[in-house]
């Protein structure tokens, strides 16, 4: 319950304040995100006009390519960070909007597909984490918050699972930083996999949203590999993130079995705390659209306004991925996280061509 | 990840989370489309 612990309080920011200082950041994430979409369509043409040969880059890959450019080596200045940290905002925004291209009966058949396939990644990847944080000597919370962060969603999962079971600021730091670092070598390896195994968009967008931690990277590798793939990827994902709840409330009531956290109230609230809202959004939007609520023109409109919403969340991405400020977080950490995310991307592997056999995809 | 920990601190000078901000957004974009406000965007 990270929202209920009585940190010191500094003294309250007014929501306007806090709106004008987002803005530069906000606007270097628009800056970068344009600049990548530019060299997508400019760098192409102009190997093209000059006979060279180059491969096609995709904006996608180009924004996050350019933030971390930017992030290691002159770095993020004070004065942008606020808003480059909206990217997570820009990340649930569009997610919700790309609702609109997803009807009601491709979400039951699809998410029924994924939430049977999130179920066993969840109990595979959490049991498996613990075993190898065991076997690594890490400390036991620490050990925690890793699986919890490889089984679920990352470093948001991190965070509620830190209140709920009352982890140090410095594990959640080691388990965050390991996967972040895990996150942005996946953006750069599971699309390489998936093209030399030939996969599917279907094949390789559900193995994304399964296998990569975060729902930024989750979203850029699937997107990175093709536009219904990355429809796929945050589809799966969502579904992921959807259990949050359900894992955390259950090392929640584990911690406090052991008497090294609070117990747990009312479990409902608790559910109803962590579940993330922006899922429903997604639900919301997707109804609408099925019902004939949007034109064919509105709906095209709602996806394109959702790409740019992407296109920010890339260039956040790369622009708050520093590897100097991971590398200080010790190699434990991220060794134990190494070694479960490719045990836990060849599982998913298996899972999902397993499930492209039955459903035929 | 410095990022990250202003986005955590901030969360309750935002009166909303992250999270529903992004559906109230979201939705209010959809009805300014719908409503014809917005009648394309490009890409």
């Amino acid at each position: 319950m990270a929202d209920a612990i009585a940190l010191p309080q500094a003294r309250p920011v007014q929501p306007a304040v806090q709106f004008l200082r987002v803005i530069p950041g906000v606007l270097l994430l628009a800056a970068v995100g344009y600049a990548g979409k530019l060299l997508e369509r400019n760098v192409g043409t102009y190997a093209k006009a000059h006979h060279w040969t180059f491969p096609n880059i995709e904006y996608v890959l180009w924004a996050i390519l350019i933030g971390l450019a930017i992030s290691n080596t002159v770095g993020v200045p004070q004065i942008f960070r606020s808003g480059v940290a909206t990217y997570e905002f820009w990340l649930k925004t569009g997610i919700v909007l790309l609702g609109s291209r997803f009807l009601l009966g491709d979400v039951l058949k699809l998410g029924g597909v994924s939430l049977a396939l999130v179920a066993i990644e969840i109990a595979g990847a959490i049991a498996f984490m613990t075993f190898l944080g065991r076997a690594f000597g890490l400390r036991p919370k620490l050990t925690s918050l890793l699986a919890v962060g490889s089984a679920v969603c990352g470093v948001s999962a991190i965070i509620a699972t830190q209140g709920a079971i009352e982890a140090d600021e410095e594990d959640s730091s080691f388990a965050i930083a390991a996967i972040l670092a895990l996150g942005a070598l996946s953006l750069f390896t599971f699309p390489l996999i998936g093209h030399a195994l030939h996969l599917s968009d279907h094949a390789y967008g559900l193995w994304a949203g399964l296998a990569v931690d975060n729902t930024a990277e989750a979203t850029a590798a699937g997107a990175l590999y093709s536009d219904a793939a990355g429809k796929l990827a945050v589809l799966a994902k969502t579904t992921r993130n959807a259990m949050i709840g359900f894992v955390v409330l259950a090392y929640a009531i584990y911690w406090a079995s052991q008497g090294q956290a609070k117990m747990v109230g009312n479990k409902a609230a608790f559910l109803w705390q962590k579940f993330p809202k922006f899922v429903l959004g997604f639900l919301l939007i997707s109804v609408l659209a099925t019902y004939h609520f949007f034109t064919k023109e509105q709906a095209t409109a709602l996806a394109n306004l959702s790409r740019w919403a992407f296109l920010l969340t890339f260039a956040g991405v790369g622009l708050r991925t520093n590897f100097r400020e991971m590398r200080k977080q010790g190699l434990r950490p991220f060794a134990v996280g190494a070694i479960g995310e490719v045990v836990i991307a060849v599982f998913t592997l298996a899972l999902v061509a397993g499930a492209g056999k039955l459903f035929g995809f | 990840m410095s990022s990250n920990t202003v986005s955590l601190n901030t969360r309750n000078s935002w009166l909303l989370s992250i999270d529903s901000w992004a559906v109230v957004v979201a939705l209010l974009a959809a009805l300014l489309i719908r409503f014809g406000v917005f009648t394309r965007v490009p890409w």
